[in-house]
């Protein structure tokens, strides 16, 4: 069969139907599992207690096959680089009910931030509501040093987000990750050709991976947001000047920051820089808007030539989050729904900031203390 | 809760996993086609499909953009087959994403379906098409894989004047909207191009009151008056009304003065011609228009609390004074554009003379010239 043809001489796979088949299973598709045709969604409705199970039997069986272990969740998965995840993911880790919560926290889904989306108008915050910010952003700081300081070869992610889970519950907050669009973890670890979005796991880090940690906190009825990528054990040169390169990617949009200037121009540094170096920005995934919503007017693209809306004025709030990459800007997601990683497999690094506009520039709410790792 | 996932189409797509090789493949056409319910969309998008043009073409029924939708019916037509799908759009995995994941479900059924020649996009008779050309109006740098064409707007003559004096609600919760403007007033803003459908079922008195009032609200969209909505596909297809040589277009446009309509939409088109052979200052324009379209006023009136002006669409062009550059204006709602213009322009338009195009609610023709003024030191003939 050619490779553009639409195949129309399959029977469907549905207990006592022989019907021609025109379509399969996306889940088959996905795990390389062949012959999985139905004639129609009713049929497959019907058959699916039954079909389900066929990819549950490769999950286990197929492991031999292509030299995958038995945790791979997705063995048929063709991945674009090294990395693979390691699962079992494990129960979702509870919190004392004292703790206050975000409206997803129990559905997954946050209707207010989508409801606040849609005025699309970027608030500028009061004095109080900018020191609830500034305490929330300074908590997740915390955290985040707290889970950076856990890093060593030979740790899982998974424990770096028990480290950082309990962490938040010490400050009275909420692991803004947690359920967040049905995430299921307390923060995002992202490895090497990982962009962002990683989801902690069982597998240990190696000597020579680059490790971001994304961290965000629900305190007060406010989210505080901030990322860093740290070197675990011995990195290469290239990967070293890709995360100081990162690094200063951030810097160079940061300092554009006050009133007046316009959400638009912060990709035009960033890819500049990014450039400088042989690296490229990831065009996918942008900075956002940050208060009471998670994620919220504006959009902050990295990339150059955007048509990003809005004027900087003092109250806004905000992150600044570049991701820079070695090789292709572009990216894919692994089939979990989440974790986004290089098509090329080549690897990613990133820094966000929680930012507030002040009178005469900025104020990091997420600024790095003396000890800061 | 178990999720039971739409089978897909048997297909063996080729990957598309060439590293930066798929910049030579082409981007595909899409094509947004509104109107209010009854107003014979359904019957133009079957017409499409059944028509011998020998496009494969994917019509996606429904409405985009609504966050809790988990499926999208969808038709892909390719000569006389029909074949009828889900697209799989998950929330989860596009959090602060620029790409909405309407876009990302189109592009990844083109990965494992393989390209089609152009898309379709029927919206709800009920839905604003503002937010749905937000979705696809995409940055090129974003390297999508479709882009946006044009809007089309069906428009019903018989009914189109009841529906445009239909009190506004919001579209949450249904409840009446002060200071609005109703779904089909929107639907005939934003469009690029107006079929005026079911022309057969009124007199040609009526038509002329017809399209004088839409013309009043949109001066700027091409219209083609059509029975039970046949029209030819070259037509309505490859207008590309987003493209900076079809900005050219807005030369063409002498919106009426005065507001002709007799409707109380209080939509309307304005034009606003700089003086022939006169360049403007680049800077000054795109900063007055970031106030205009973001704030909604004029720069003198940003801090008092005069009516916002509702702008839904933006169209211009100008020589910029520093680089002697011709440059094209296009906008929806807050997003704007300034891209230049091709170096040979199509020939017999006078491209000396600068233009904007807004069509909006409550804007002041005069208080728009004197501000103009103010902002490029030049000021604009009427």
């Amino acid at each position: 069969m050619s490779s553009s043809t639409i195949a129309n001489d399959q029977e469907c796979q549905g207990l006592d139907c022989s019907k021609p088949a025109k379509l399969q299973c996306p889940s088959c598709l996905k795990l390389n599992i062949p012959g999985s045709f139905f004639c129609s969604q009713d049929c497959f409705k019907k058959n699916w207690p039954n079909h389900k199970l066929v990819h549950l039997s490769v999950g286990a069986g197929a492991a031999s096959d292509n030299g995958t272990s038995p945790t791979n969740p997705f063995p048929g998965f063709e991945y674009t680089g090294s990395l693979r995840p390691k699962y079992p993911l494990g129960e979702r880790r509870a919190l004392p009910p004292t703790i206050a919560r975000p409206d997803y926290a129990d559905t997954g889904f946050p209707l207010s931030e989508a409801k606040e989306k849609a005025s699309r108008s970027i608030l500028v915050m009061k004095p109080d509501e900018i020191e609830a910010m500034r305490k929330v952003g300074r908590l997740a700081r915390e955290v985040l040093d707290i889970g950076a300081r856990a890093i060593r070869v030979g740790i899982t992610t998974d424990e770096i987000d028990r480290i950082i889970h309990e962490a938040c519950i010490e400050r009275d907050a909420y692991p803004s990750p947690l359920n967040y669009h049905k995430f299921p973890k307390s923060c995002c670890t992202s490895v090497n050709e990982v962009i962002c979005h990683g989801i902690p796991d069982q597998r240990p880090l190696e000597d020579g991976d680059i490790l971001n940690i994304d961290v965000t906190l629900y305190h007060g009825g406010f989210h505080g947001d901030l990322n860093e990528t740290y070197l675990v054990g011995n990195v290469d040169k290239r990967g070293r000047e890709l995360v100081q390169n990162a690094r200063e990617c951030l810097d160079a949009a940061l300092a554009l920051v006050k009133p007046g200037a316009l959400y638009r121009d912060f990709g035009q540094v960033i890819d500049k820089h990014a450039r400088s170096k042989g690296f490229s920005v990831v065009k996918t995934y942008c900075g956002h808007g940050i208060h009471r919503y998670f994620h919220c007017a504006p959009d902050v693209p990295h990339y150059a030539r955007n048509k990003a809306v809005g004027v900087l004025k003092p109250g806004h709030i905000f992150t600044i989050e570049p991701m820079i990459n070695e090789g292709t800007w572009r990216d894919e997601h692994w089939p979990d729904n989440w974790t986004a990683v290089t098509a090329d497999g080549k690897r990613s690094a990133q820094f966000e900031h929680t930012i507030l506009v002040t009178e005469t520039g900025y104020e990091l709410l997420t600024a790095r203390l003396e000890d800061s790792p | 809760m178990e999720e039971i996932p739409s089978l897909l189409p048997i297909y063996n797509a080729p990957t598309l996993k060439d590293e930066e090789g798929d910049k030579s493949l082409e981007k595909i056409p899409l094509t947004i086609v509104t109107g209010y319910l009854g107003s014979g969309k359904t019957t133009l998008l079957n017409h499409i499909l059944s028509e011998h043009h020998g496009k494969r073409i994917a019509v996606i029924l429904n409405e985009f953009g609504a966050s809790s939708d988990i499926e999208k019916r969808m038709t892909v037509g390719q000569g006389d087959e029909q074949v009828e799908e889900w697209l799989e759009l998950k929330n989860g995995c596009l959090c602060c994403s620029v790409k909405d994941s309407g876009v990302k479900a189109i592009e990844n059924l083109m990965q494992k379906r393989g390209k089609f020649d152009y898309i379709l996009l029927e919206t709800t008779g009920l839905a604003d098409p503002g937010p749905i050309i937000d979705i696809f109006w995409m940055d090129d740098d974003l390297g999508s894989s479709v882009y946006l064409d044009a809007v089309i707007t069906v428009a019903d003559a018989k009914h189109v004047l009841e529906y445009l004096t239909e009190a506004p609600i919001d579209p949450e919760d249904k409840t009446p909207l002060e200071n609005g403007i109703n779904i089909a007033t929107r639907q005939i803003a934003l469009a690029d191009l107006i079929l005026l459908n079911k022309t057969d079922l009124i007199d040609q008195e009526r038509r002329t009151l017809v399209e004088q009032e839409l013309g009043t609200i949109n001066d700027s969209a091409s219209l083609i008056r059509t029975e039970r909505s046949i029209v030819p596909v070259h037509k309505i297809l490859d207008i590309k009304a987003f493209d900076a040589e079809v900005t050219t277009k807005v030369l063409e446009i002498h919106a009426k003065d005065t507001q002709s309509g007799q409707l109380p939409t209080n939509v309307h088109t304005i034009s606003l011609s700089f003086p022939k052979g006169s360049s403007i200052q680049r800077k000054a324009l795109e900063g007055w228009l970031q106030t205009f379209l973001w704030e909604h006023r004029l720069p003198e009136d940003v801090d008092s609390d005069v009516e916002p002006m509702v702008i839904l669409r933006s169209k211009g062009i100008f020589r910029d004074a520093e680089t002697d550059e011709l440059l094209g204006i296009q906008g929806v709602h807050e997003l704007y554009e300034i891209t230049p213009l091709p170096p040979h322009p199509t020939k017999g338009v006078n491209w000396s003379q600068g233009k904007v195009v807004f069509i909006g609610k409550g804007l002041d023709k005069g208080r728009l010239v004197s501000s103009l003024e103010k902002a490029t030191g030049l000021s604009p003939i009427q």
